[in-house]
């Protein structure tokens, strides 16, 4: 009985958010883009003309063919043999001008020795695919060249393996230290945060400003209502990222695959499917998000609560704003040096752990029992700042006229 | 002067306030209030901007916390009772400008544990009883500000409070909406609700009210039943018209004559006696039409107990709209 009215704030502030122009928006938008990103090369690969991808090779060596054919088709061209002659030049260049053929590529003696190759083309090739045309001549010439040699050439081609051995304890299955992850996460965690702990200083901003909060307060416990709006927010943002998360799963699953096939010389994207995180690493992002939302949404209600105008909560927020980006700038530095006891320390600071105990696991080097102390501790903090937004929330959302001085506040949390 | 007509004990009191004082900072913006309201009596609470009336209002809502002094409702923790007893119609009007009508209706009574259903079903017949059927999901923002303050009330009323606290709720409505909620306010009393308004306009507190609480600043100046008290007041107030010159007019009974209905109503001085206006006018060769001892209206009766100045700074000019 007590919470229905909790759930009451929670349910109106979840729908009218979610039914929002924003919020669709928002979710719909950034998967069609980030869709639109995969989908259009794709769109544009199919378009390219069958003949433009047939590439014949004249080989002068009669080495080179049998390296270079798939090392060409992998980059998707259709690739066909031309023996050499003396009017092999005047032939070939009539059958391009006819449609049939796309260009050829010219490989003799010198190719073997300096990876120097002649293409001739209606079309100019795009940068990506120069190179891939250009590296695919020289490994065919290497790999030639090397297995004179009499060494395991595919093996020093495909750029050889580096195997790590830890010497201390870190999380299992975090073991590859993943740059791209532990930064792209610290940042999402960054972005996310931020944007839905201010739209709970909004919610309570426009609430104060427009009055209605005197009826409402009137009907329950003011942190009954800062409770329900955090959470109601909070239920927006974990849907949106769910919107999120399957929609990228989907387009990943199905749509690299596609891009893939249609632009072949893209077939190094598919590394990404090793690089990203795997369900127990996805739960820890969440379990970051919630904690850093719940903090820090905490710490916006009560910058909400104490403003009276947007100006205002604009410099108010600022101290908060600090907590967040201080993280944000140091961690390059934590996921370069996860180890350390500065690292250690400041992730253990439990307004800056989601940002960087996150870039330590992702980096992989951050031992579980101290993600497990880092929850402990985020835990407690939600707490305490529970208590003392709720107090400066309980006092600030009725007040108005100036916004109160810093011995103020500490007056406000201490008779509330 | 406290004329407390009221018979009713303890627990027959709405709300009851004891010694309430409040203050900001230097300034007392109600000091050592009493104020008690029987069960199932409509009460005004009158006085001048700044007076406290609000301020007053907000303790009583919960929404400030007495310096001094303590607040009950139904004779219990105000706290345990306020939730869905009390319907609160603020002076200041905040709506959520982009819900629909309805789902902003059915959210206020779900805050105050009316379920979702029983709330919409009510929502619903208010809206039409107060002519906004088809209204009910459009956006707040797209009404006007009167159909905004309909809505407002209500949401004041969905959970069928048995107190009803109403801060001015008659200003910015037009007057026959002002009509149609009186109306309401009439029905509410008829059902047993007790109904405590704030508003500057006298003559609406006159033609509502059983009781009425003056306050001028910060104090309570006459809280007592309308009925009684304009007894009690009858003898200040002689109403006349009259033919010839009006210099007899001024005299040491006279405090103050103010134009009513065509006529003037004469304000007496405590103790005067009327037949000596009376016999002065006959001596200066007035031809009378009307010399009538009348029931003092609220305005006078305020101006009286607080001053002429209080009732002008309450925005209540000296004499404006009649008596219907």
């Amino acid at each position: 009985m007590m919470w229905t009215n909790v759930r009451a704030v929670i349910r109106r502030e979840y729908m009218q958010r979610v039914r929002s122009k924003w919020f669709v928006a928002s979710t719909v938008l950034a998967p069609v883009f980030v869709i639109g990103l995969t989908g259009v090369p794709v769109y544009f690969a199919q378009q390219g003309d069958e003949a433009e991808r047939t590439m014949a090779v004249v080989d002068g060596t009669g080495v080179l063919y049998d390296r270079l054919a798939p090392r060409l088709e992998e980059a998707g061209y259709d690739v066909r043999e031309q023996r050499w002659h003396s009017d092999v030049v005047t032939e070939l260049r009539q059958a391009a001008e006819d449609g049939v053929l796309g260009g050829f590529i010219m490989v003799d003696e010198l190719t073997l020795e300096t990876g120097e190759a002649i293409l001739y083309t209606t079309t100019r090739p795009n940068p990506i695919r120069q190179v891939t045309l250009r590296s695919a001549v020289s490994r065919a010439a290497l790999e030639f060249q090397l297995e004179q040699q009499d060494v395991d050439a595919e093996a020093l081609l495909s750029g050889g393996e580096l195997r790590i051995e830890m010497l201390s304890e870190t999380v299992s299955g975090a073991d590859d230290p993943q740059f791209f992850v532990a930064y792209m996460g610290s940042f999402l965690l960054y972005m996310v945060i931020l944007i839905y702990a201010i739209a709970v200083m909004r919610a309570t901003l426009e609430e104060k400003t427009n009055r209605i909060v005197e009826v409402i307060i009137s009907s329950m416990e003011p942190w009954h209502l800062m409770l329900g709006k955090i959470v109601g927010v909070g239920a927006v943002s974990m849907t949106q990222m769910l919107i999120w998360l399957l929609v990228g799963g989907v387009a990943f699953a199905s749509g690299l695959p596609m891009l893939i096939a249609a632009q072949p010389e893209l077939a190094e994207l598919d590394a990404l499917r090793e690089v990203l995180p795997g369900l127990g690493m996805t739960a820890l992002f969440v379990g970051f998000f919630v904690f850093g939302f719940f903090m820090y949404s905490g710490l916006y209600a009560a910058v909400g609560a104490m403003c009276n105008s947007d100006e205002e909560a604009q410099q108010a927020q600022f101290p908060v704003l600090l907590l967040l980006v201080v993280p944000i700038v140091m961690v390059v530095g934590v996921i370069e040096n996860p180890s350390t006891s500065l690292s250690t320390g400041l992730s253990l600071f439990p307004l800056f752990t989601p940002i960087l105990m996150w870039a330590r696991v992702a980096g992989g080097g951050a031992p579980a029992a101290e993600v497990a102390l880092s929850f402990v501790l985020m835990f407690l903090a939600t707490l305490a700042i529970a208590w003392v937004a709720g107090r400066i929330y309980k006092v600030g959302i009725l007040m108005a006229g100036k916004r109160p001085t810093v011995p103020e506040l500490w007056r406000w949390i201490r008779e509330a | 002067m406290t004329i407390d007509a009221t018979q009713a004990t303890g627990d027959g009191y709405a709300i009851r306030l004891d010694g309430v004082t409040k203050r900001f900072g230097k300034h007392t913006a109600v000091d050592n209030f009493d104020f008690q309201v029987p069960r199932g009596v409509i009460c005004g609470l009158l006085g001048p901007n700044g007076s406290g009336k609000t301020t007053s209002i907000r303790m009583i809502m919960g929404i400030l916390h007495p310096d001094e002094g303590s607040v009950s409702l139904f004779g219990d923790d105000p706290d345990r009772t306020r939730r869905e007893k009390v319907g609160y119609l603020p002076e200041e009007r905040g709506v959520y400008k982009k819900m629909r009508c309805l789902e902003l209706i059915t959210f206020l009574a779900e805050i105050r544990g009316v379920p979702r259903s029983v709330g919409r079903r009510r929502g619903g017949e208010w809206l039409d009883r107060l002519g906004l059927e088809g209204w009910a999901d459009k956006k707040v923002e797209d009404l006007s500000k009167g159909m905004q303050q309909k809505i407002q009330f209500i949401g004041t009323v969905i959970h069928e409070p048995e107190l009803l606290i109403l801060d001015e709720p008659f200003s910015g409505l037009d007057p026959i909406n002002q009509d149609v909620l009186e109306e309401i306010v009439r029905e509410f009393q008829a059902r047993g609700t007790t109904i405590v308004f704030s508003t500057h306009l006298m003559d609406q507190a006159e033609r509502l009210c059983e009781r009425v609480c003056l306050i001028s600043n910060a104090r309570k100046v006459l809280d007592a039943d309308l009925k009684e008290l304009k007894a009690a007041e009858r003898k200040g107030v002689v109403a006349v018209e009259f033919e010839g010159p009006d210099e007899w007019l001024e005299g040491p009974e006279v405090a103050r004559v103010d134009p009513v209905n065509g006529g003037l109503h004469l304000i007496l001085r405590e103790g005067a006696d009327h037949q000596q206006i009376l016999r002065r006018g006959l001596d200066a060769g007035v031809r009378f039409l009307r010399f009538d001892l009348v029931e003092p209206r609220l305005h006078e009766i305020f101006v009286r107990h607080a001053g002429a100045e209080a009732a002008t700074d309450a925005g209540v000019p000296a004499s404006v709209g009649g008596e219907r």
